[in-house]
């Protein structure tokens, strides 16, 4: 290859070179950046030149890659760091305990729950079983080493149409039914085995993930604030214990594929990128972790994700301001002649690794020893701020740590081009009758039911699922809003867990849909009678060096910082997964948003289907004229660059007013109006029910907005027959209507007197319930 | 006995996942439960005072998971490992009439143990039915409902009136279970003569149905099953999941407070025990 030539063998028993950078041409650089699989660009390496001149030599192989890790864009946040620092960083308050690879928020007096999602996007794109399952393992791994145990999964999920003809399918890209079938079956193999629950998610499909689909996973842990960890070590003399599987070349350059755009050949390119999952190695990893905490034998720990021993050997020490001599040698591996630098980089799953002082060594090993989970001593910190690795006895690496870890942060050129004020509107073509609307809407699948996945997943293992995915009647259950844990055996307070995500619209208006967002997460929250308290965000982007994407990025996030820190909402973690884009382009702009609320008590908790007949159905909220981005106008070929804009004072109000209402037990059901309007929001809850419902919208508006719009901050609520006048005292101020009533075994959606929509409930349940059943089988 | 004195041992391998509700199920009715790991019983790479004895305990509870990945017939690795070294230890226990409750997993590796069902031994040596892999090859996550069919020889039910329908979550993908084709009959029969059945799969009007409110497709729907004597009991559906109303898939329809369907299982057992020691 063409940067061959710079690798010159250094004297030692295994294979090891000097990386000759001092003799390296602009041309060399590049090569050796694409060649090396660290991804540096000529400018990255020049500055590692710079660097290692001042020291009077060149760096080595495992040096070189142990900066193509840290500087990568997984790892060090480059294109997005500046951005974020603008908009969600600063965003505090007192329930904010830690920010470290998970965010840990205050519970109550004596707890605290983490949280985290993030991404796993390419190499579920190029082996769905094994990258789903691995993005389990690895957020689990984030919220355990915060000392919590994992206690609730999170799964959106975002694919290109189901119904997409296979001989269409680009070079190198495997079919959505195919990777769907995967992913789920990932998710379900893994997270069912660990016996952490898979509460709530979502599936969306659309074509621009076609060549590149998103998975992301979240986690939501508990812990006694006591035997809370931070992600540093104790102090100098501290010994460094790597526990859990063994090392091997699966899981090499994962952060690298992650941060550069899939192409036909990363199939077999980077088939070794993906990591191979062990669901029963983490099991009992989990409880040594949660033992050897709670005994207080560490004094911090931290998992190992994307870089490996490569970044979290460093960030442990460095963390509390000190270094580390790492022995690479004694690291367990799972073949012969894994060469240094593939031990350093290699993310290989189920490992941990733990900061523990002299005396509690051997009771360390015990406790592992007990779980059959392999453990090994093989560092030490040290007073420096230097990482030092040795392998039989040779020096392979000598670092500065602030040199590692301070990777490069660029402010990239960015263009604003959306919304896109020239562009027209185009009416969607719809059909005459509304009753055949509603039945395309509801058999849509980014509606359908999404039981065909949600019953693999064992969704109340643990026994603390208060409210879960599905709701309602079991003959009939619907999609709730939002799912309720109740984390701690001898308490009735509840976290809520809900996910939001609005890629068409984002794509349509990026500054309006991270706003929008936010108000979908908080409206999901309330609709089950939760106060949102804090969230974790997975950004999911295109290429950042194209300004267009950059844009749509900057925007978005500003959106979304700006409900966060105006609602107080802290996001004591989150993730950035750039570079998700094809030779076809690039996904939809897709900020998913995962976000927690506190329910005081969890016998008040409220779901989404109708309970009784004879009771009102009330809207809470404004429908407005704003159908950007709406499933209407996606479905029948519309177009409008208008998207649903969010009134922040609005919002805040709203939630404070549906809690007070939820509180004094007049609101027997809930649900949110997110895509596809008001329409299909009451059809779910009927659904849900087994209830029909009779109901007139009086306006000046269109029919197809106020049943179509998908305008933020709106629910329909059923209340307490009787208790309709103390339920609209206590919205007073609000805007309000009452639509109907419930009852019957029909909808009927009127306007203004004429009648829209009439139609059985058992035709409407089957719209929605089958689609999913007859696409994957 | 009093029940505060009873010592429930929550038995655990790597790959056991209920175990922490099934502590809590029996912790918050007064017992003495105790999670142990099976090297703990088997004296293996543990400390001297983590060891333990099964003698010492009043109920054994295999809890549900998917003990060593159940990469071969769920249940069977588990079972191999306390056949070797804790057979004649589990055959006492039993034969001094203490109680042995399995869940899921658990009721799987009592099968493959050969302690369920049990016809004419306490422990058979070949396994004499086998739960196997659900009708729709699928894990199946989902509400079932249990009529109560035992008619008072099971341990874990004597405080369930006969014909009573429960609540319990299902939450498998080997749950089918099954006999040798050759002894089918036989084995229903003696199920019905010895009163061995305990709970059967009905839909919401009480009726025995097929899927999915039989989740697996085991025959006649025999969603639980205990051994001659009683008490030996194993069931597919999760008892332990549904300890408080709210934890039912579809409480918030009847705005109920209090119990959830799974506690009388729990309650049963402690009760017997108590009598009887």
């Amino acid at each position: 290859m063409k940067a061959d030539h710079l690798y010159k063998k250094l004297e030692a028993s295994f294979p090891f070179f000097e990386v000759l950078l001092d003799k390296a041409s602009d041309d060399d650089l590049e090569a050796l950046g694409q060649e090396s699989g660290t991804g540096l660009s000529v400018d990255e390496l020049k500055r590692i030149k710079l660097h290692f001149d001042t020291l009077g030599r060149n760096p080595t192989d495992v040096e070189l890659q142990s900066l193509g890790q840290a500087w990568s864009e997984h790892c060090c946040y480059k294109s997005s760091k500046s951005i974020l620092r603008d908009f969600v960083f600063g965003i505090d308050n007192s329930q904010v305990i830690d920010r470290g690879d998970a965010g840990v928020m205050e519970f109550d007096e004596k707890y605290a729950y983490s949280l985290r999602i993030e991404s796993h996007n390419h190499p579920s794109a190029v082996e769905p079983y094994g990258g789903a399952a691995t993005g389990i393992g690895g957020i689990v791994r984030d919220v355990l080493c915060m000392g919590c145990q994992p206690i609730a999964l999170i799964d959106p999920l975002f694919f290109g149409s189901l119904d997409h003809p296979h001989d269409q399918i680009p070079k190198g890209t495997k079919h959505p039914t195919y990777l769907l079938s995967g992913v789920v079956s990932g998710i379900r193999d893994y997270g069912n085995r660990i016996g952490i629950p898979t509460v709530s998610g979502g599936v969306y499909f659309d074509d621009s993930y076609l060549g590149n689909c998103l998975v992301n996973v979240g986690c939501v842990g508990i812990a006694k604030k006591e035997d809370l960890y931070e992600n540093k070590v104790g102090g100098v003399g501290d010994n460094l214990i790597l526990v859990g599987g063994f090392t091997g070349r699966d899981g090499i350059h994962g952060v690298t594929f992650a941060s550069a755009v899939l192409t036909d050949k990363s199939e077999t390119e980077s088939r070794g990128a993906v990591q191979l999952g062990d669901p029963i190695m983490k099991e009992p990893l989990i409880h040594a972790i949660l033992e050897v905490g709670q005994k207080k034998l560490i004094t911090g720990m931290k998992d190992l994700g994307g870089g490996g021993l490569s970044c979290v050997c460093g960030e442990l020490a460095f963390a509390a301001g000190y270094g580390v001599d790492v022995h690479l040698d004694r690291v367990p591996t799972k073949e012969e002649g894994l060469l240094p630098w593939e031990i350093w980089v290699s993310e290989s799953q189920e490992r941990m690794m733990l900061a523990v002082s002299d005396d509690n060594i051997d009771k360390v090993m015990q406790v592992f020893k007990k779980y059959d989970v392999p453990a090994t001593l093989m560092g030490k910190v040290i007073p420096e701020k230097i990482a030092r690795v040795f392998f039989d006895g040779t020096v392979i690496l000598e670092v500065d740590l602030e040199f590692l870890t301070g990777g490069p942060e660029y402010c990239r050129p960015m263009a604003h081009v959306k919304p896109d004020l020239k562009a027209e509107t185009k009416l969607p073509v719809l059909p005459s009758d509304n009753v055949d609307i509603l039945l395309d809407l509801l058999s849509d699948a980014n509606v359908c039911s999404k039981e065909w996945l949600i019953r693999q997943y064992d969704h109340e293992v643990r026994g603390s699922t208060a409210i879960k995915p599905l709701q309602g009647d079991i003959r009939h259950s619907t999609h709730g809003d939002a799912s309720v844990m109740k984390p701690v055996a001898d308490s009735w307070r509840g976290l809520a867990i809900a996910v939001a995500a609005n890629p068409w619209l984002t794509s349509v208006d990026p500054l309006k849909g991270g706003k929008s967002v936010m108000d979908e997460m908080c409206r999901n929250i309330v609709a089950v009678g939760g106060r949102p308290h804090s969230l974790s965000n997975c950004l999911n982007f295109g290429n950042p060096e194209i300004p267009e994407r950059l844009g749509e990025f900057h925007q978005a996030v500003k959106g979304l910082g700006e409900v966060a820190e105006a609602l107080d909402l802290p996001i004591p973690s989150g993730n950035v997964s750039f570079y998700n884009e094809t030779a076809m382009g690039s996904i939809l702009p897709t900020v998913t948003v995962m976000g927690v609320g506190i329910v005081p008590d969890i016998r008040k908790a409220i779901t989404a289907d109708i309970k009784s007949h004879g009771s009102s159905i009330y809207l809470i909220g404004e429908t407005k004229d704003e159908m950007g981005g709406s499933l209407l106008y996606r479905k029948y070929d519309g177009f409008c660059n208008n998207a649903p804009d969010v009134d922040i004072a609005h919002l805040q109000n709203s939630i404070d007013k549906v809690l007070a209402v939820m509180d004094e037990g007049h609101v027997l059901a809930c649900h949110d109006i997110s895509d596809g309007g008001l329409a299909v929001s009451i059809s779910e809850m009927c659904i849900g029910g087994g209830v029909g419902a009779d109901l007139n919208i009086d306006s000046d508006q269109i029919a197809s907005v106020e049943l179509y719009s998908e305008s933020n901050t709106r629910w329909l609520v059923e209340v307490v027959r009787g208790a309709e006048t103390e339920f609209e005292e206590k919205m007073s101020g609000m805007p309000i209507s009452k639509l109907g009533t419930t009852g019957g075994q029909s909808l009927k959606v009127s306007h203004n007197g004429s009648t829209l929509i009439d139609i059985e409930l058992e035709k409407l349940d089957k719209a929605w319930r089958e689609t999913l059943w007859n696409k994957m089988g | 006995m009093n029940i505060e004195d009873i010592k429930v041992c929550v038995l655990r391998i790597e790959g056991t996942n209920c175990e922490q509700e099934s502590f809590q199920a029996f912790k918050r009715l007064g017992a003495q439960p105790e999670i142990v790991h099976l090297k703990q019983f088997l004296g293996q790479d543990v400390t001297d005072d983590e060891k333990r004895s099964l003698a010492d305990y009043h109920i054994l509870m295999i809890p549900g998971g998917f003990s060593s990945g159940d990469y071969v017939r769920a249940g069977a690795i588990w079972a191999a490992r306390m056949k070797a070294g804790l057979k004649d230890d589990l055959k006492a226990f039993v034969n001094e009439g203490k109680a042995v409750l399995g869940i899921c997993n658990g009721f799987q590796v009592l099968v493959e143990l050969g302690l369920l069902p049990g016809f004419d031994e306490i422990m058979a040596d070949v396994p004499q039915a086998v739960l196997t892999t659900n009708d729709s090859s699928r894990f199946e996550c989902r509400p079932t409902l249990l009529k109560h069919e035992n008619k008072g020889n099971c341990m874990f039910t004597s405080k369930i009136p006969e014909g009573d329908v429960l609540m319990c979550p299902s939450a498998h993908a080997e749950g089918k279970l099954i006999f040798p084709s050759a002894e089918v009959d036989i084995a229903y029969k003696k199920l019905a003569e010895k009163d061995m059945l305990v709970f059967s799969y009905v839909d919401p009007d009480g009726s025995y149905a097929g899927y999915p409110w039989n989740p697996n497709g085991s025959e006649k729907n025999v969603a639980g099953i205990c051994n001659p004597r009683g008490n030996v009991f194993g069931m597919m559906p999760h008892p332990e999941r549904v300890m408080d109303r709210e934890m039912h898939p579809d409480w918030t329809r009847a705005f109920p407070t209090g119990l959830g369907d799974g506690m009388a299982i729990f309650e049963s057992v402690l009760d017997e025990i108590s009598k009887r020691f």
